[in-house]
């Protein structure tokens, strides 16, 4: 039990590394999502089939499949590419490798979020935008927009959460974080059991305060009040 | 992409088809088993047990299911006293310790599920059972979880994709489920696309029957929330 | 109260009835008695506790104060936990068979079809045979005009079929008395008549009832007695002649007043 003591530090550091894949992950994921959303929503018929094979190819198939798809795959096309193009390989961090996966898998869950939250502003609001003459812009920036984002935070928590989670399984492929180095720990002192429920500890750590957090902003910003 | 490999191997992938669904479905049958008295106790907001059975839906939807199985497998073997009693029988088969931390986990899922449906229940039709005279067991039996069950219909086939989407934790364990069978061809004909490729159209296309379905089963057993088109 | 001849037997007997929410008192001591056959509709002003009064006669609320007695049996009520419920669960089970609750909104199993909502009663709490249930709902849906909708849901009905439906339901476990709950608010104006028609019918037939109502035209017609509540009170009750014809009481004038008597 004092074992764990002595790997506190490095413990606590890899918690800072699955905060960071979390966080990264989550930007790539908005950008995604903000993209896709709009894509399905103003690209005609060819923006809603190509952000719909996006969605069902990311909802559809394994996490743990999908990264191990893009650290092996991923870096042979690259290579391929890059090897045609005369340049050197390149290899790709399992931290880089995390965040598209994740990027790509939870943008899909926040593009329909996105585009459940516009659908959802009652188009009376607009058309009364419109009647004041409000510029389409305008009316995107002060009607539609401010009410998206209250509309969208309760599935944006869901996303952070479960996202949260979903940064252990990036220790497959070698990632130091939390849960990568805790393994590590464990092996190497024969006690994984201690450092397992010290990682348990961490994650229940993490999506209380950051769940806690979220939901607190929820109900500041509930529609209608 | 190598076809043939592929189709040189598909024994294995059936193989590890097979024990994904074994897996999937034993750990779904055994979580329900485990959700239904949780989310009815839960529904009764019991001092002392009301608590125990929140930190259990706390922790296992609280942290990810690989570190359980982590926990499961790696951790408890730690003990000596665990490897020298009649668990061990049972803890060192990796297929078990998968089982059980999976069941942990999407019981404590599926009993969220479960109760949110449970207390989505009208109460109309609460009030109109106990009218009659019914027993709250009875009720319970009767109109509370039948109503309820229907209600979770569409979260619970939610859940069941994400146990067979996270059911590929088993792979990392040593067990040759769909993704183990990618993993393997992969490695021994050092490919880089072909197994895995396969396993994702696999878990793809079970993933697209469940939808399914539930879609199928929603309609039956959700006809009775469709207004009639004449009304 | 006095010049209604009891046409027979005493069905239900309520004895000073309180009842209270925090500080307000809502039902401030009522007592009514229904004897066999009788029709007693209840009015009285948005607020006045009528709802309240018939769902402490069968204890969806509990009661501060008060006697409760069906078909002879008193309901045996105990102070439990700052409550007053039924001492033993089984007798109020019992009591409550007995008594035929419709909601003001239905309250259908919206899991159960038709059929199902009907027999569930009679052979979940009566223990009866199913195929003796459902020729007993079968012609509990005649007297509705709902026969041929069995196997349809609650969500496919208009909400006077819903009603009717749970009219029947009620009606199977065939009870002593019938409480009726603004039976008819709920419902669009071109669907009330359909479901006056059938407590009418079961006005005529002879059924014992305690009736909740803002339609007077109706309750002058069918009940054998009016009951006017104010304030949790009985302001003034009497044949429907004399209520509706001679009002006493300046509150129930004032009453009398705001609803249209057509
Ligand atoms: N659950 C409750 N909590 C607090 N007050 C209530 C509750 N139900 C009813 N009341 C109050 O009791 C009074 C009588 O209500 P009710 O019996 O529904 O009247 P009525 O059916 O005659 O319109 C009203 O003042 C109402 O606000
Ligand atoms: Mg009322």
């Amino acid at each position: 039990m004092d074992k764990i003591v002595g790997y506190l530090p490095i413990l606590i550091g890899g918690m800072g590394v699955t905060i960071a894949v979390a966080i990264l992950s989550m930007a790539l994921a908005l950008t995604l999502g903000a993209g896709f959303a709009t894509l399905y929503l103003r690209g005609g018929r060819l923006g809603r089939a190509v952000t719909t094979s996006y969605t069902t190819i990311a909802r559809g198939i394994p996490d743990l499949v999908l990264m191990l798809l893009f650290f092996f795959g991923g870096e042979r096309a690259i290579n391929s590419v890059l090897a045609l193009m005369g340049y050197e390989r390149i290899s790709l961090s399992p931290f880089f490798i995390g965040v598209v996966t994740l990027g790509f898998i939870f943008g899909a869950f926040l593009a329909e979020t996105f585009r459940g939250a516009y659908l959802s502003v009652p188009h009376g609001q607009i058309e009364a935008a419109q009647a004041i003459g409000l510029a389409p812009r305008r009316i995107l920036g002060r009607i539609i927009f401010p009410q998206m984002l209250r509309l969208a935070l309760p599935g944006f928590t869901n996303t952070w959460l479960v996202m949260l989670k979903s940064t252990a399984i990036i220790s497959i492929v070698g990632l130091q974080d939390m849960v990568g180095l805790a393994d590590k720990a464990g092996k190497a002192t024969r006690e994984p059991f201690v450092f397992m429920l010290a990682v348990i500890l961490f994650f229940l750590a993490l999506t209380a305060v950051s769940g806690n957090l979220l939901h607190r902003l929820e109900r500041r910003y509930r529609p209608g009040f | 992409m190598r076809f043939d490999l592929i189709f040189k191997h598909a024994d294995m992938f059936i193989d590890g088809i097979v024990m994904t669904l074994e897996l999937t479905v034993a750990s779904l049958a055994i979580g329900m088993l485990i959700a239904m008295p949780v989310a009815v106790l839960r529904t009764m907001r019991l001092p002392y047990i009301d608590a125990v059975l929140r930190g259990y839906v706390f922790v296992f939807r609280g942290t990810p299911m690989l570190v359980q199985t982590y926990l499961v497998y790696y951790g408890l073997s730690q003990f000596e006293f665990i490897r020298d009693s009649f668990l061990w029988a049972v803890l060192r088969s990796p297929f078990n310790c998968a089982l059980i931390a999976f069941s942990l986990n999407t019981g404590a899922y599926t009993a969220e599920i479960l109760r949110g449906a449970i207390e989505a229940t009208p109460k109309g039709e609460i009030e109109a059972a106990q009218a009659i005279g019914m027993s709250p067991l009875r009720m319970l039996r009767r109109i509370v979880i039948p109503g309820a069950f229907r209600r979770a219909l569409p979260q619970y086939g939610n859940e069941v994709i994400l146990m067979l989407h996270g059911s590929t934790v088993a792979s990392i364990i040593t067990i040759q489920d769909i993704l183990g069978a990618g993993r393997t061809l992969n490695g021994k004909y050092y490919l880089a696309y072909e197994g895995l490729v396969t396993a994702a159209v696999l878990y793809l296309a079970l993933t697209f029957l469940i939808a399914g379905a539930f879609g199928i089963a929603a309609r039956h057993l959700q006809a009775h929330l469709r207004p009639a088109s004449t009304r | 109260m006095q010049g209604l001849e009891p046409s027979g037997a005493l069905r239900l007997a309520v004895r000073d009835l309180h009842k209270s929410y925090g500080a307000l008192e809502v039902l401030r001591g009522i007592s009514l008695e229904a004897h066999q056959g009788d029709v007693i509709a209840l009015i009285g002003a948005s607020g006045s506790g009528k709802s309240t009064f018939l769902r402490c006669i069968n204890q969806l609320e509990d009661c501060s104060q008060g006697e409760i007695f069906v078909n002879g049996e008193h309901m045996d009520l105990v102070h439990r936990k700052g409550r007053r419920v039924a001492r033993d669960p089984r007798q109020l089970r019992r009591i409550r068979s007995k008594l035929g609750f419709v909601f003001q909104s239905f309250n259908l199993w919206s899991h159960m079809t038709v059929l199902e909502n009907l027999i569930e009663g009679p052979t979940q709490i009566h223990g009866m045979h199913r195929d003796e249930a459902v020729t007993l709902a079968q012609s509990l849906l005649e007297r509705v005009g709902m026969k041929g909708r069995e196997g349809a849901y609650p969500a496919q009905l208009s909400g006077g079929q819903q009603q009717r439906i749970a009219i029947a339901r009620a009606l199977a476990m065939q009870p002593e008395v019938m409480l009726f709950d603004e039976p008819t608010s709920a419902l669009d104006p071109e669907l009330v008549a359909e479901v006056l028609a059938v407590i009418r019918d079961l006005a005529t037939e002879g059924r014992t009832m305690l009736l909740v109502t803002h339609e007077m035209a109706f309750a002058r017609d069918v009940a054998s007695k009016v009951v006017f509540l104010h304030k949790g009170l009985v302001e003034e009750s009497g044949p429907p002649a004399e209520i509706f014809g001679a009002p006493k009481s300046e509150r129930l004038t004032q009453f009398l007043k705001h609803v249209r008597l057509n």
